[in-house]
């Protein structure tokens, strides 16, 4: 497969030379299509097909429509940063129970991460049980999702190539192991555009208890425009930075303010015609402007029903704050949001240690929320162009990971690159699917093994994008999400 | 799991296949390759691996001799051939078709679907020649062929079976065991490096016994699962032993240790002069592997415009579609943009007014000259280079950001040397080899010389690193922090995508795989991933280590330096020794100890000799080692001088002199890419695009030149007028080109949209950091005290992110710490880029977080007061005073009309707001108010167009 292509360098001036060098070819061969519509420009301006004097049209934001049929238009992406253990929560694994305290660590010694605190084969603390019309294996450390399985498509076969968290989250964020690169919802808004001209198109509602690993690269643009940059919207505080003035100041001196600098700025572009970048900087301040009115709006729970809130866990310990942010982002795809991203503060799937306390702790944190985000999507229509997308970055291991006191009651469990489960639900997913599957232990995916590149071409595809044909331009190579690697469409999950 | 029988039984199989191959070493890289694939799941295992038995008798196969050679000999065999071996690979022979190429075999016998010969035809990918097509009948011939276990009826395979050598079992020895048995580290004072060090031993006797594995204590002892030892792999970043290898291992013990004495290299040189299969003649034609020639200036009808050859250049293409240089640009649009473009900061307010009264011709010349001797020139134009070397203050990749907290002393190094106007060979040979240049270690002082030398090559310290832990300090991340130098060297300044051949052979420029490991090897006695510094070692960082070798820190400050801080530490220890003997105050001994300083040292790199031996990783993959390479330059690079040769630095010197050889090289004189590449940087810097628009990347994905006259006329300037970078930065500025007004019309539009043929000067944006600078500037409050640490930052709870208030703060942002994971919000918002690895050309964006900053912020808020303050200074309450200054200040100019009236006007109103606001009614003398209606004119004249963009 090609990586890089050979520049076109006999054409130059036109639409197209524009495309390769400035937005570099989004969709490949169905750019003609777009020739019409003005896409993430970086500098410079296609001024071939306008006038001089045109309207401001920097827009890097604008609605694209896809190459070909999206099932989804929006995506809401439920970030389970620290590795959520398979075998305790989707994956039951009988031999566990059979083998349970028997040596195994010689066997894996390359694939554990603190060796040192490696134990025997560990059962699982909790119990499973079939659920739904579809019968699938969930266990009883989340009861609320397990009513809703058959909206599930569920992959049990996942796999990554890294067991330490950082380059683990690099990779499944922007399909490369290492920082630098766009982030799935670059990519997306890239493709895509958003549909809400008022509010960013990829928005990140991050835990105000902390960051995840890698903070704000989770949302990074890295090569893309800085509009395809997740913007944070916090749910405490002013919600995006700088929003509000950080010195306020009366309502009559921002007008005369504003006025003044309106003033000034259409003075000094009636001197400069056939400079469109001066009517967009005007247009991006009063995009600012409309973002001041339309976050506050959005993120106002308040004006929601107190029946709806209870749904989603809010106003109560442990699910209120997890629970804000599944509302949110349900209010943000209902106005056009492109792309959504829910985090959870530092690593709490990330058990190591207490595995029958912490984890249990982090999915009655996020169990409700998440099923009454299901439930209210699916009763609001909004299910039918909206993407769910559940997972972490790596799996966890089938031994025990011992505390240093060796108590194997508070036992956890170690990364594992070989086998993680994730889930995707609404939009396009066959609900009551499970798909694939690991070997006895749940130690390494066997079948129908998933890859992060096969998951990043399967959201895409959901998107209507091809993984292949969505690219740029990069010093004359062609750079995707999915990088050289093969991807494939996971089909089985596809309604 | 396969049991040893089987694997027994297929090294059997195996041995008899490689029987044929044309080299005993090759044939048992090969082995390991089929034991790797083994391990991924293709299991051989009756998979009849050229079975004498079967190839001969089958009735079904096609015939390789009569049918299959033919064929491919007529479809591949042009590039795949004796004379040109794209992807190392030579599909005429037999021989070549079992090595296979660079990504490993192309044939798994009777299993056509895992075969890439098979594969790559089928899914149309070769031949890419349409016309070279195969027919659906020679295509189910290869798949017959291959499916019948890929039989060769010729009479070639009776060679004795193959053993392993050194150069199979080194590679193991190295990734497994080296760190604890090899050249830093010496456990049990055994060395598993090389034969003769096995048979020497540790202190419990030889570690092999030739000819005999079983009594081998090396097989003994890994059998045994002792070594390496599981629990303490993490420890050293190593990968448990395969079993696979232990057979390797095994079978050398066995045969009795060969050692093989010829190379196992695939050199340019192994070939007559011209015919390096894997570079064809042909590709070397390309434009930019030529060395550029002096073009002749051309003769242009618009000769009142031609200042200058580079005029004549742009206007010969501009004159081809009836186009000419724009008009000159008013003389303060002028002096903004090269005040901005030299220095980063507008114009003070008196050069303002000289200059604009200056009527003597040469005004703009004497302008420049003023500009290229300030010390800001340096801080502007370093930022350049900063950008494509990657630099940054922290490692990155990990949560902890590790701080790299010598790392200024590089910036600081590449602002001198810009100031100082360095000849950019000089500075090249510095960067890349300065360690080599003298003898540090034996030198008697160290002068500023010697300094800078190894402060350069914090160059090639830059890529982002997180090997200082265990855990991702494997193999592979170490080779991609080596892979993420060769990036920043070959984008920065080979201009090529050399990256690109690390796991295959470049797709679109001829550069072969083995080129990519030549040019580690001329790094490995610097950057050996089995030998790794790392780059930070101090108790409490990570997990319990037990590498003994870490951290990237010289000495070798200057004497002068040196001494002063020794003297200053111990006229410390004498006042604590007093302090304490008179028994002061804790507090005061807490003081004194809080003022020492820490040893000052160098971020740098050294070779530190004795390399490991090189070889290729088909595939990138450090398990697959191929062939044996030494250092050298890309084979298409070569011919036009002095070939590479590697000569030590000085008597008995511990370093190679491999990347001495190597800048060299770069350096010399007929170059092709090395002065090219950087001219067309500065163009870019200064005329909005590249006369090359892929700065990096000159080959053929790269954009072709619009101007290549221009461009080489501009090298061949450069190299021979010494490298002078600012006599280069004189020609682009000094002409009618850069002096033209930016104003686009109709016919500009139409004719040259994207202004490829240089019709006007672009409009542009301040940069992050001439933003953040004159914000400081134009309030009267900029620090302009250069050099030296880094400025810290501080985070807000709501996550803005801002220098750290301190008494060094408010200096210019090239002296702010730039943290990976940590990046001042200013900086974030204007485009200041990621660096991993580097930057060569910056995004230039528009967006609303731009907007909310410049409106919102506390910090331009309390600017434009500060701002504001100064005019009141200035120009006491007289409002059209007030207004002028303003302009002049933020500017560079006086208001026109217009601006004075609307300026008034604003004021007056705005004093109303506040008064009014104040309940002070619309009492508009209220001097309070009018203070604050200034400080908010102040903030929209930030906010305007006309500040943040130059014409």
């Amino acid at each position: 497969m090609n990586d890089c292509v050979p520049d076109n360098g006999g054409i130059s001036g036109s639409r197209r030379d524009f495309f390769q060098s400035v937005s570099g070819g989004i969709f490949g061969a169905a750019l003609a299509s777009l020739l019409s519509q003005d896409v993430g420009p970086v500098r410079g301006l296609a001024a071939e097909s306008r006038q001089v004097d045109s309207p401001p049209s920097l827009n890097y934001l604008q609605p694209r429509s896809p190459p070909f049929a999206a099932r989804a238009t929006s995506i809401i992406h439920l970030f389970m940063n620290g590795g959520p253990s398979q075998m305790d929560l989707f994956d039951p694994k009988p031999y566990l129970d059979q083998h349970h305290g028997e040596p195994f660590f010689d066997k894996i010694a390359g694939e554990v991460e603190n060796p040192q605190s490696a134990g025997k084969v560990m059962r699982s603390p909790f119990k499973f049980a079939r659920h739904g019309e579809c019968g699938m294996w969930v266990s009883d450390a989340m009861p609320q999702l397990a009513g809703r399985v058959d909206d599930l498509a569920l992959i049990r076969s996942m796999a990554t190539t890294n067991l330490t968290h950082e380059p683990a989250v690099y990779l499944i964020q922007t399909g490369k192991m290492g920082p630098g690169r766009p982030t799935l919802g670059s990519w997306v808004v890239y493709g895509l555009g958003s549909e809400c001209q008022d509010l960013p198109g990829y928005v990140v509602l991050d835990d105000p208890l902390g960051l995840p690993v890698n903070g704000v690269e989770n949302w990074h643009s890295g090569f893309l425009p800085p509009a395809y940059q997740g913007t944070r919207f916090r749910s405490t505080g002013s919600p995006v930075l700088n929003l509000r003035p950080d010195v306020p100041q009366p309502e009559q001196v921002v007008r005369a303010e504003r006025d003044l600098r309106r003033r000034l700025d259409d003075l000094h572009r009636r001197e400069r015609p056939g400079q469109p970048v001066l009517d967009a900087r005007i247009a991006s301040y009063e995009l600012a402007a409309r973002m001041q009115m339309a976050t506050s709006d959005a993120l106002d729970v308040s004006q929601e029903t107190a029946s709806t809130l209870a749904m989603y866990g809010i106003g109560q310990a442990p699910t209120d704050s997890y629970g804000r942010r599944c509302l949110i982002a349900r209010r943000l795809v209902e106005r056009g949001v492109r792309f959504v991203q829910l985090y959870i503060n530092g690593q709490i799937w990330d058990n190591h240690t207490g595995l029958a306390t912490d984890m249990k702790a982090a999915c009655d944190r996020t169990d409700r929320p998440i099923a009454g985000l299901l439930a209210d999507l699916k009763q609001r229509g909004l299910f039918n162009n909206t993407l769910v997308v559940w997972g972490g970055e790596f799996g966890r291991l089938p031994i025990a990971q011992l505390p240093a006191d060796k108590d194997e009651r508070k036992a956890g469990r170690d990364h594992n690159k070989n086998a993680f489960c994730c889930w995707m639900a609404g939009a396009g997913v066959r609900g009551g699917v499970t798909i694939g599957a690991t070997d006895e232990l749940g130690l390494a995916a066997v079948e129908n093994k998933v890859t992060v590149p096969d998951w990043h071409a399967t959201i895409l595809h959901l998107l209507g994008l091809h993984h292949d044909d969505l690219f740029v331009l990069e010093n004359g190579l062609k750079e995707r999400l999915t990088g050289v690697t093969d991807a494939r469409v996971v089909q089985e999950l596809l309604a | 799991m396969r049991t040893v029988k089987q694997v027994e039984m297929q090294t059997g199989r195996v041995a008899r296949l490689v029987a044929a191959a044309e080299s005993m070493a090759l044939a048992w890289l090969l082995l390991l390759l089929l034991q790797v694939l083994g391990d991924a799941g293709v299991c051989f295992a009756g998979a009849g691996v050229i079975d004498e038995a079967q190839t001969t008798t089958r009735d079904a196969a096609p015939s390789y001799a009569r049918e299959l050679q033919p064929l491919l000999q007529a479809k591949c065999g042009r590039c795949h051939g004796e004379k040109d071996r794209k992807a190392a690979l030579d599909l005429r022979t037999s021989a070549g078709i079992r090595r296979g190429g660079e990504s490993g075999p192309v044939i798994s016998p009777r299993r056509p679907d895992e075969s890439p010969l098979y594969l790559r035809v089928q899914a149309g990918e070769m031949p890419p020649d349409p016309a070279d097509a195969l027919s659906a009948e020679q295509l189910d011939l290869i798949r017959r062929w291959v499916a019948a276990g890929a039989p060769f009826d010729l009479d070639d395979h009776d060679s004795p079976p193959a053993v392993p050598s050194q150069h199979d079992v080194v590679p193991i020895l190295l990734r497994r065991c080296a760190p604890c048995h090899g050249r830093n580290r010496q456990e049990s004072m055994l060395d598993l490096r090389s034969k003769p060090s096995m048979l020497r031993g540790g202190k419990s006797g030889p570690a092999i016994v030739p000819g005999n594995p079983d009594a081998s204590l090396l097989i003994q002892r890994v059998v045994a699962g002792e070594m390496p030892p599981h629990e303490r792999l993490v420890e050293v970043s190593v990968k448990p032993i395969e079993p696979l290898e232990i057979e390797t291992l095994r079978q050398w013990i066995a045969a009795g240790a060969p050692e093989v004495t010829e190379e196992v290299v695939l050199e340019p040189g192994d070939f007559p002069e011209g015919t390096d299969p894997l570079v064809p003649t042909a590709e070397r034609d390309f434009w930019a592997f030529q060395t550029p020639c002096a073009a002749v200036v051309p003769t242009v009808s618009h000769r009142e415009r031609a200042r200058n050859p580079v005029d004549a250049f742009l206007l010969q293409k501009q004159e081809e579609v009836g186009l000419k240089l724009s008009p000159d640009s008013e003389r303060s649009v002028l002096l903004r943009r090269a005040s901005f473009d030299l220095t980063g900061l507008p114009p003070e307010p008196d050069d303002v007014e000289s200059f604009l009264s200056d009527d003597l011709p040469d005004a703009f010349e004497r302008l420049l000259d003023r500009l290229f001797g300030s010390p800001r020139f340096g801080e502007r134009w370093a930022r350049y280079w900063l950008d494509a070397a990657g630099y940054a203050d922290s490692e990155g990749k990990r949560e902890q950001d590790l701080p790299r907290p010598h790392a200024w002393r590089y910036r600081d190094y590449v602002i001198r040397s810009t100031n100082a106007d360095v000849p950019f060979d000089q500075f090249l040979l510095q960067q890349i080899a300065g360690d080599e240049l003298t003898d540090y270690e034996a030198a008697s002082e160290i002068t500023p010389e010697v300094y800078d030398n190894l402060v350069a090559t914090g160059f090639l310290r830059m890529a982002p690193d997180a090997t200082w832990a265990n855990i991702t300090g494997y193999l592979p991340d170490r080779i991609d922090v080596i892979a993420d130098e060769v990036d920043i060297l070959g984008s920065a300044v080979l201009g090529l995508s050399i990256k690109c051949a690390r796991c295959h052979s470049h797709k679109f420029d001829p550069i072969p795989q083995r080129d990519y490991y030549r040019l580690l090897a001329v790094f490995r006695g610097a950057y050996d991933e089995y030998d790794w510094l790392k780059p930070d070692v101090r108790a409490g960082l990570g997990p319990v280590s037990q590498d003994i070798v870490g951290g990237r820190l010289l000495p070798f400050v200057t004497t002068a330096e040196r001494r002063a801080w020794e003297l200053r530490e111990s006229e410390l220890t004498r006042q604590l020794a007093e302090a304490k003997a008179a028994g002061a105050p804790a507090d005061r001994i807490r003081d004194l100890e809080s003022s020492r300083q820490a040893e000052p040292m160098i971020q740098a790199l050294w070779d530190r000799g004795d390399p490991t031996t090189t070889y290729i990783y088909r595939r990138g993959d450090p398990l697959n080692p191929g062939r044996m390479v030494r250092p050298g330059v890309p084979s298409v690079l070569t011919g036009w001088t002095a070939p590479y040769e590697v000569r030590s630095p000085w008597p008995a010197a511990r370093a190679t002199g491999r990347r001495l050889a190597f800048a060299r090289w770069l350096t010399d004189p007929q170059h092709p890419l090395t002065a090219r590449v950087q001219v067309n940087q500065i163009w870019k810097h200064h005329f909005g695009s590249g006369l090359v628009r892929s700065l990096g990347n000159f080959g053929r994905a790269g954009t072709p030149p619009t101007h290549p006259e221009l461009l080489d006329w501009l090298a061949r300037e450069f190299i021979e007028r010494g490298w002078n970078r600012k006599r280069i930065h004189r020609h682009m500025l000094t002409g009618s080109v850069y002096r033209q007004s930016s104003a686009v019309d109709e016919q500009l539009a139409r004719v040259d949209p994207q202004n490829d043929r240089y019709t006007r000067m672009p409009m542009v944006r301040l940069s992050a950091e001439a933003l953040y600078d004159t914000l400081h500037f134009v309030a009267g409050s900029l620090n302009e005290e250069r050099f030296g640490p880094a400025v810290d930052l501080q985070a807000r709870e709501d996550g803005l992110i801002t220098p750290a208030e301190q008494s060094r703060a408010r200096r210019r942002l090239i002296y702010v710490k730039q943290l990976r994971k940590k990046l001042a919000t200013h900086l974030e918002n204007f485009d200041y880029p990621q660096m991993n690895p580097n930057c060569l050309e910056r995004r230039d964006s528009l967006v609303a977080p731009q907007a909310l900053y410049l409106m919102n912020n506390g910090t331009v808020h309390e600017l434009a007061e500060r701002f504001a303050d100064r005019i009141g200074q200035i120009a006491a309450d007289d409002v059209t005073r007030q207004v002028e200054q303003v302009y002049w200040i933020a500017m560079g100019r006086p208001p026109v009309e217009t601006e004075r009236v609307l300026g008034r006007e604003a004021i007056e109103q705005l004093a109303k707001s506040w008064s009014q606001s104040d309940g002070a009614g619309a009492e508009t003398n209220d001097p309070a108010a009018h203070r604050r209606a200034l400080a908010s004119f102040c903030r929209a004249i930030l906010n305007s167009a006309g500040f943040l963009y130059i014409d």
